[in-house]
Formats: C-alpha cells, sequence, structure tokens
C-alpha cells in the first residue's frame, strides 16, 4: 500500500474580492451593471413619450431632481470604468492582429481603441449640445 | 552557497509542508535562511534542502526559468522560484506554498498528471493541410504567418496560469489556459490543417465555456504567452462553429 | 514488483529519447516503446539549449565543409566516418523537425534563415530565436504524443538495467510518487539520458544532468570514452554559471577585458574586423575562447565578480530591436537575473562547464558493447565531437542519432526473444533492495549534500580548463575518498512519497563514478588537446602516443582502468588546428594545393 495521499486545499471562497486583479475583475463586471440601468432609464423615457405628453412631462421632472443627478453621476462613474475596462480586455478576445510581418501589442489596441471611443463620445456631445441649444 | 552559521544576514521562509506518511494536512514550517542580493527563492530552499532540512521536497531543474519545473506560490502569487529574488519582493517573512488550485502530493510538489492528459487532448501536432516528405524539403512560414502563433508556442507549462484561474479551481475538469494556448499555436499555424479537430475537444463548460475572462492567466504568465487571448478567441470560434455546424458541407 | 513489459525500453525523454521513441513508433506501430524519464519530459535539459542546431542549406554550403570544421574543431579525435554520416543526415533531420512544427526563424520569403557559430565556416545553424532546444522539446514531446506505442512513464528514476544471457533487457524503474519499484523488461534498451555537467561547480547544466545513463552502462562493463573532454563555455552568468548563446557572438556581440580591449586578438584569434567573420575572434571555437580567458585571468586584465572573476559580453551595438528578435531569452535573463538591459549595458561572463564530450561508446549506429543496449546523445560517445565539441553540432546529433537508435532497436528487437521473465524480474527486485538500502541504512552520518559539493569544488580545481598531475591526481585521491565516505551515508528522510532526498542521493552514487571517469582520464592523457589543456610539460598535442580515445573501465572499490583504443581517420589528416588569420592562410594553402 502507498503512503500517497494528495491533499486538495479548498478554494478560497472570497476569491472574487481578493485583492489585486481579481478585485478588479469583480469590479469591472460589476460596472456592466451601470450601463445596463442606463439603458433602463433610456428604455423608461421611451415608454413615458408614446404614453403622452403627462408622463413625458413627470419622466423630464423626474431627470432634473437632485436623486436623479447623482444616480447619473454614479452611472457616469460607472459606465466611464467600464469602458476604460472593457477595451483593457478587448486585445484579449481578438485574433492577433499582425502589421507588416508584427504582432501588434495589446497596450497599443487598447490605447487605440479608447481613443476612438472617446473621440465618438465627444462628437456626440457636441451634436447634443448643437441640437440642444 | 553562503554557510549558515557565518551569514550575517538571513530571511525568514514560511513553508507550507505536507508529508501524507505523517501530516493529516498542510502546516507551515519556519526557516531562517542565510541571505545574499543575487539569491532567489529556488536558492533559498536549496539552502533549506541541503543545509537545514532535506526532507523539503521541491521540483527544480533549469534555473533559468524555461523548464517549467519550479512553479509555487510565493507571498500568495504563482511564480517560478528560479527567477523571483529574494531582493525584489517586500522585508519580512517569504511565504512559499505549492502551486493553488492542484492536489499537493508532498511539500511544494504538486500532481501534474492532469495538466500532461489536457495537453495531450487537443491533438498537439502539426496535422498537415498539405503533407509534404523530407525530401521535399521544409514548408515556406513567412515571418508574418509564424507571427501569427509564435507567442502561444512560447509556453513552458509551468502550470502558473492553472494555479491563476479560480474557474480551473472550481472545475478541476476545466480545459484551462495553457492547454487552449497550446491548441492555438496549431490552430494558428500556417502548416496545420487539424483546426475542425481540435475545435471539437473544447466545446461545452469543460472546455472554453467556463472561462470569465477573469484574465489573471496571462498576467501571471512568465512568458507573455496571452493563454486568456487563446481561450476567448476560441470562444468566438466555438459559438461560430455551434450555428455553421448546420450548414457546414462535412457536417454529421 | 510491478512488471511491465515492453518491445523497446528508452531511458531518458529529452531530444534524443522522444526522437528516438518516434522512430520505433514509425518503424513499427505494434512494438510497444516504454519511455522513462525521471522528469516530464518537457523539463528534459534539451529544454535549455539556447542557440541551435546545425545543418548544411545554403548553397554556397556543402557536408565537406561541416566535416572539415567539425574534424578540426574536435582536433582529430572525431571518428571521422560517424562524422560523414552525421552531416549528411542531419539537414534531413531539421526538415522533419520543421514539418513536425518547430518554429525555426525564416527569412522574409519564409524559407529557412540560418546564423553564425563558432568554429563554423559557413552560417549552418538552424535557430529558433535564442530558445532553441525549447522548441525542439516542445515539438518532439507534443508529436510524439500522437503515437498510441509509445507508452510513457514520466517522473520514473531508473535505478539499474537489467542485463541478462549477456544482453541488456530492461531497467529497474522507481516513481517518486509513490515509492514503489516496476521491471520494465524489454528486448532492447536506448539510453538517452544526456550528459553529466553537474559534477562541476560552475556549470551551465540543469540538475537533473546527474551521468545517470553513463553510470548504469559503466557498473555493467561498458567503458566509458574521451571523458577526460569536458567543455567550458566561455560565456556563463559568474556564479550560477547559466548560458549566455554561443549565438551571442553569432549575432555580432564582442568580448572585451576589463580595459574594454577584445583579447581574443591576442591568441590568435585575430584580425578584429568591423563585421563579424566566420572561425575569427569571437567566432572561435569554445575551447580557445575559455582558453584565452584563462590566459587573461592570469594576466590580471579580467575583474573580479561574487561569482569569481569575469570579462564583458558587448551586445550594446546590435541594438535593443536586433536583441529583441534574436535573443530574447538571453535579454530576459540579463534583465532579471542581473538587472542589466544588454542593450544598454554590459555582461560580465566568465567560462562554466558545459558539455561532456565523452559518454558511452557506440558504433556508426549507435550500438554500445553489450549487445541490445544502444546510446545517443549527450550520454553517448558517437565519436562526432572528439576533443572539442562546435556548438550547435549537439543538437543535431540528438535527432540523426536519435533517429538511428530507434531503428536499430527495432531491428534488433525482432531478432531476439525474451529472457525467462521470472529471471528477469529477481534481478529488478535485487536492484531495487540495493536502492532501498540506501535510503534506510543507518549509515556513519555522512550527508549527501556535502560530499556533493566536495565533489564539485575538487573537479573544478584539478580538472578545470588548464590541468596539471598534482591538482588531477589530488582530485583523483578526493574522489576516492568521497566514494568511501558515500558509503556511509545517512539519509534524514526514510518516507516513501516523493523522497528526493532519496533520488538525489542515489544520483550522487551516479556523479562520483563518473566524475572518476573523467579525473583517472585526465589524468592518464599526457598530452594538450582541444579541451584537455595541460601546463606541466604536455602543453602539445602528441598524435603519436595520443591521437587515441580513452577508454575508463569500471573496478568496484578501485580507481577505473585506463586504455585506449584507435581514431578512425578517413580523408582528414591530423593537421595544425588554426583559426584566425593563421586558419584563413593555412585554409587557402590546402585549397590552392587540391586544385
Amino acid at each position: 500500500m502507498s503512503e500517497s495521499r494528495p491533499y486538495r486545499r479548498p478554494i478560497d471562497p472570497k476569491w472574487w474580492w481578493a485583492p489585486g486583479p481579481y478585485r478588479a475583475y469583480t469590479l469591472r463586471e460589476l460596472s456592466g451593471v451601470a450601463v445596463a440601468l442606463y439603458g433602463a432609464v433610456l428604455f423608461a423615457g421611451l415608454i413615458c413619450l408614446v404614453s403622452g405628453p403627462m408622463a413625458w412631462d413627470s419622466f423630464l421632472g423626474f431627470l432634473r431632481s437632485p436623486v436623479s443627478i447623482v444616480l447619473h453621476l454614479v452611472l457616469l462613474a460607472g459606465v466611464v470604468y467600464h469602458v476604460k475596462t472593457w477595451f483593457e480586455t478587448l486585445p484579449k478576445t481578438m485574433p492577433k492582429m499582425i502589421v507588416n510581418g508584427k504582432q501588434v501589442p495589446a497596450t497599443e489596441i487598447t490605447r487605440k481603441a479608447q481613443m476612438v471611443a472617446a473621440g465618438c463620445s465627444l462628437v456626440l456631445v457636441v451634436i447634443a449640445a448643437w441640437a440642444f441649444r | 552557497m553562503p554557510d549558515v552559521a557565518l551569514a550575517a544576514k538571513t530571511v525568514q521562509l514560511k513553508v507550507l509542508r505536507y508529508r501524507p506518511g505523517q501530516d493529516a494536512e498542510p502546516s507551515y514550517g519556519t526557516f531562517e535562511v542565510p541571505y545574499t542580493d543575487d539569491m532567489s527563492v529556488l536558492q533559498a530552499l536549496q539552502t533549506i534542502k541541503d543545509e537545514l532540512d532535506s526532507s523539503l521536497s521541491f521540483r527544480w531543474s533549469c534555473r533559468m526559468a524555461v523548464c517549467g519545473s519550479c512553479g509555487m506560490m510565493i507571498n500568495g502569487t504563482p511564480k517560478l522560484a528560479c527567477n523571483t529574488f529574494l531582493r525584489n519582493l517586500p522585508k519580512g517573512p517569504v511565504t512559499v506554498e505549492p502551486l493553488n488550485n492542484f492536489p499537493i502530493e508532498r511539500d511544494l510538489v504538486v500532481s501534474v498528471g492532469d495538466f500532461v492528459k489536457k495537453i495531450e487532448s487537443i491533438y498537439p501536432y502539426i496535422i498537415p493541410k498539405t503533407p509534404k516528405t523530407v525530401e521535399e524539403g521544409p514548408y515556406l512560414q513567412t515571418p508574418a504567418q509564424m507571427a501569427a502563433y509564435e507567442s502561444f508556442s512560447d509556453c513552458i507549462n509551468c502550470m502558473l496560469c492553472y494555479a491563476a484561474c479560480p474557474q480551473f479551481g472550481e472545475n478541476p475538469a476545466f480545459i484551462g489556459p495553457g492547454a487552449m494556448a497550446l491548441l492555438q499555436r496549431y490552430n494558428g499555424d500556417s502548416r496545420d490543417g487539424g483546426q475542425q479537430k481540435r475545435l471539437d475537444t473544447i466545446h461545452g463548460e469543460d472546455g472554453v465555456w467556463s472561462c470569465t475572462a477573469v484574465g489573471v492567466c496571462s498576467e501571471v504568465c512568465p512568458k507573455q504567452v496571452d493563454p486568456a487571448n487563446a481561450i476567448n478567441q476560441n470562444k468566438t470560434n466555438s459559438a461560430f462553429d455551434f450555428f455553421l455546424r448546420f450548414v457546414r458541407k462535412d457536417a454529421r | 514488483m510491478d512488471h511491465f513489459d515492453a518491445d523497446v525500453l528508452i531511458v531518458g525523454a529529452g531530444g534524443a529519447g522522444l526522437r528516438a521513441a518516434i522512430a520505433v513508433a514509425e518503424a513499427d506501430p505494434s512494438l510497444t516503446v516504454a519511455l522513462v524519464s525521471k522528469v516530464l519530459p518537457m523539463r528534459s535539459h534539451t529544454v535549455a539549449a539556447e542557440g541551435g542546431s546545425a545543418g548544411v542549406i545554403q548553397s554556397t554550403d556543402s557536408l565537406e565543409a561541416h566535416f572539415h570544421d567539425t574534424v578540426a574543431g574536435g582536433d582529430w579525435l572525431c571518428e571521422q566516418d560517424v562524422v560523414e554520416f552525421f552531416v549528411s543526415r542531419s539537414t534531413p533531420e531539421m526538415i522533419q523537425l520543421e514539418h513536425w512544427g518547430c518554429p525555426w526563424n525564416r527569412k522574409p520569403d519564409g524559407n529557412i534563415n540560418v546564423r553564425a557559430f563558432g568554429g563554423m565556416k559557413i552560417e549552418r545553424t538552424w535557430f529558433a530565436a535564442d530558445r532553441s532546444g525549447f522548441h525542439i522539446l516542445h515539438t518532439l514531446f507534443q508529436t510524439s504524443t500522437k503515437f498510441p506505442s509509445i507508452k510513457r512513464f514520466d517522473e520514473y528514476f531508473c535505478v539499474d538495467l537489467i542485463v541478462d544471457d549477456g544482453r541488456a533487457q530492461g531497467a529497474t524503474v522507481l516513481s517518486p510518487v509513490t515509492g514503489a519499484f516496476t521491471a520494465i523488461t524489454a528486448r532492447s534498451v536506448i539510453l538517452a539520458t544526456g550528459g553529466a555537467g553537474r559534477v562541476f561547480r560552475q556549470n551551465t547544466n540543469g540538475g537533473v544532468v546527474t551521468g545517470d545513463g553513463m553510470a548504469l552502462a559503466y557498473r555493467h562493463g561498458v567503458p566509458l570514452r574521451d571523458m577526460e573532454f569536458m567543455q567550458y563555455h566561455p560565456t556563463c552568468m559568474p556564479g550560477t554559471g547559466l548560458l549566455f548563446t554561443e549565438a551571442c557572438r553569432g549575432e555580432g556581440g564582442h568580448l572585451v577585458n576589463k580595459d574594454g580591449y577584445r583579447y581574443l586578438q591576442d591568441y590568435g584569434l585575430g584580425p578584429v574586423t568591423p563585421e563579424p567573420r566566420n572561425k575569427t575572434m569571437e567566432l572561435g571555437p569554445r575551447d580557445r575562447l575559455s582558453q584565452a580567458f584563462w590566459h587573461e585571468s592570469q594576466k590580471g586584465r579580467t575583474f573580479e565578480t561574487p561569482g569569481g572573476d569575469a570579462v564583458w559580453l558587448d551586445l550594446r551595438h546590435l541594438g535593443a530591436a536586433k536583441i529583441k528578435e534574436r535573443l530574447p531569452l538571453i535579454r530576459e535573463m540579463a534583465i532579471e537575473f542581473m538587472d542589466i538591459d544588454p542593450a544598454l549595458g554590459q555582461i560580465p561572463v566568465r567560462p562554466a562547464v558545459h558539455y561532456t564530450m565523452g559518454g558511452v561508446p557506440t558504433d556508426i549506429r549507435t550500438a554500445t558493447s553489450l549487445p541490445g543496449l544502444y546510446a545517443a546523445g549527450e550520454c553517448a560517445s558517437s565519436g562526432i565531437h572528439g576533443a572539442n565539441r562546435l556548438g550547435s553540432n549537439s543538437l543535431a546529433e540528438l535527432f540523426v542519432f536519435g533517429h538511428v537508435a530507434g531503428d536499430e532497436a527495432v531491428k534488433f528487437s525482432r531478432g531476439v526473444s525474451a529472457s525467462d521473465s521470472g529471471k528477469l524480474i529477481d534481478q529488478a527486485k535485487a536492484s531495487a533492495a540495493k536502492a532501498l538500502s540506501l535510503r534506510d541504512q543507518k549509515g556513519g552520518g555522512e550527508r549527501h549534500a556535502v560530499l556533493r559539493k566536495e565533489m564539485a569544488l575538487t573537479m573544478e580545481k584539478g580538472c578545470g580548463i588548464y590541468r596539471d598531475a598534482a591538482g588531477m591526481q589530488a582530485t583523483c585521491d578526493k574522489l576516492a575518498e568521497l566514494k568511501r565516505r558515500y558509503r556511509e551515508v545517512t539519509l534524514e528522510d526514510k518516507s516513501a512519497v516523493w523522497n528526493t532526498d532519496w533520488v538525489t542521493a542515489l544520483e550522487l552514487g551516479y556523479e562520483l563514478d563518473v566524475a572518476e571517469a573523467v579525473a583517472a582520464s585526465a589524468l592518464a592523457r599526457r598530452e594538450s588537446r582541444g579541451a584537455h589543456q595541460r601546463l606541466d610539460g604536455y602543453e602539445n598535442r602528441d598524435d603519436a602516443h595520443f591521437l587515441a580515445h580513452s577508454l575508463a573501465t569500471y573496478r568496484e572499490a578501485a580507481a577505473p582502468e585506463i586504455s585506449y583504443g584507435p581514431v578512425k581517420i578517413t580523408t582528414s589528416q591530423p593537421a595544425v588546428r588554426a583559426y584566425g588569420a593563421l586558419g584563413e592562410a593555412l585554409e587557402a594553402k590546402k585549397d590552392a594545393a587540391h586544385a
């Protein structure tokens, strides 16, 4: 009879909150909730719009309330964090980019993609500001 | 190697010990090891074995971070002991444990058999697109074609990525990052024609779909192989394959 | 005791062992191969080979040129028929590896690229960055998994061969995982266990390179050949001995002393040229470069480091991009181990033991003097390296002779029947009992770690780059003492599972036997040739007396007996071995004579 008796250590049930990259991963995934909530707010606005002017006015009233402004600031922070980390994850999910026989480094893909995203956001803000001037 | 008795400076190592013949479960052993500036964690362990306690077991060989033997948890992070230097670690005791997520056979030695089986399961060899005899000479492969798979071929099978992967911890049957990097190494090779065969091995929960893109596997990789990329690319491939199988010519 | 019956047993799963296993599986899939390795195959020391593997491929090159470089590089102690065979079979093996997926470096058009190497007239070193051995080993291991007839015994340690009826018929192996032994019986046995560099203190070798196969054959009456020729590689990390590949110089790196002077020009290797020139300066052979270092050190033109004196390896002029592309591992090692970015700073280097030129003598078809026993790779003395191996010939050797060994083992296995298995298993039981007794004996309190250090130190002292009779005699005496003390070893660890205390003690037994063969062979060779250089009145090559292979024969409890065997000369008569300007002049003269 062999003495061999491999021992399996239990995995840490709170691994997702372990400091460092694991916590960063959990925060990244959680920040996705902010994106969903933004979508829900927009969707609610749409429903109000089709329900008639009274509903629409009360929706606008809600948007101007301090609760809504605080909520939007929190959601904006969550979405910005999600956008930033989403593009950091992007190079891990796509085939290697080979340009002139050399692999494009992940950091460069992330940087360029983030710049494009920031540019697009800026254009949208400018268009919106122009439309509601 | 420095003499234990004469050493001016020492460092404390807290090593997780497990001797199945005598221990019911692992517990820490503490060693005072003479410290020099150029000392790796591996050298510290060798000093313990040679001069303090010869019953401490761990794997090692090349000492230069290419054979992949000496992966272990150092202060809680999976690292190669041979290229982790004491001078670069925070002051205070250094904790050394066997790699997370693997059964411990003894001390710092973990079971590697399952990992090797996973490597073997993904057809880790060229399945030639166009067979050729040696007399016909080498295949042509441009540097750009090589770049498509080259980084995945740098994997030294050290298993640090598995120790970093919580999903492998939860599901030991998960194919895991290292084997997926190897799969992508062959799937991305211009000489290879075995992509479909390999893809068929990675559908399902034990295939790519256990991965939730935590991504720490790529962060701990000592060779910048980026196994997270290999897995996530193949989620896309696996998903496409799921739908395309209905229209594929050779579909069963 | 467990018993496994195979047709072919291969001990060692590095480059040679894996190549042999695939050869057997391809030649006859009905034959069972037992492939035993004391580590996972991809941990084998082939993994650490950096620079590349030689094979003629350029249109300007020729098999004759590779032959002449090898024979002259070996100071004419090569078996010339074997070298002829080797150079002709090398390139097909490289192509085979390419077909199996080895990521050889390519030219822009997709063809194979080759680099310059020391002592080679024309660029013929195939390379995969500076991780050639790593890529080759993983390619071979992964390819081997496609053959179901290869039954691997990963992490099994070989404690003895089984020899019956005058031929090799298997081995007794120990599984550290359980502490249990297995008798593996087979019709033929291939040794592919690698070299013995760990018997020296500063060496480039992994912990596994302990001469196991050499000692196994040696104890069964097979002599060890040319063991005095231990190669010092000139560019290693002081202290650890880790290797900075010859490709550093192949790509154009310089060696300079503490005054910034390219000192090799003082040792018959000049002239200094703006561009690297083959067989000149830094592209001279390893023995000459290590010897030049020794002289520089004697002259006080080296500098001190905690790991011994050193010179500078200067890669800065290659530029960061080229270093990253061609020498990524070297760059990583310099940065991680020494905090030096080679694009910005010079790397301190000194010679360290790298390669065992000698080993188990084989004929051109890898057969040893024991029927049924074959040997390939560093553990073998096939005769291609002579007194000094050229860089990039050793990787090629693995595949050429691994392949042949596989083919020959198949033929032999088909032609013989097994002895009574009960008898073979009894022999295995006796070997197991002997190995167990080392673990369990009370002993006299000797610690094997202490003995190992003393062995490595005395080898370095007496059998270093330059040698004299007094030093070598002192080493022989010291080794005899260590062997006596080895019998008094007491292990602290008596357990069964993963008892590495026990396995390393068994390895030390192998190392001491091999070390003794090295020292005794060195003492007996009263001349200077290749890697064996003497200072005590034997400073020159003496073809009249020593154009001969040394053979060390094992004797129980006594120093080995040294005898000599002939060297096979075919087309290259021994001549002056010169590099640099003199070498070029002599070659021009020879070419003119031919014309």
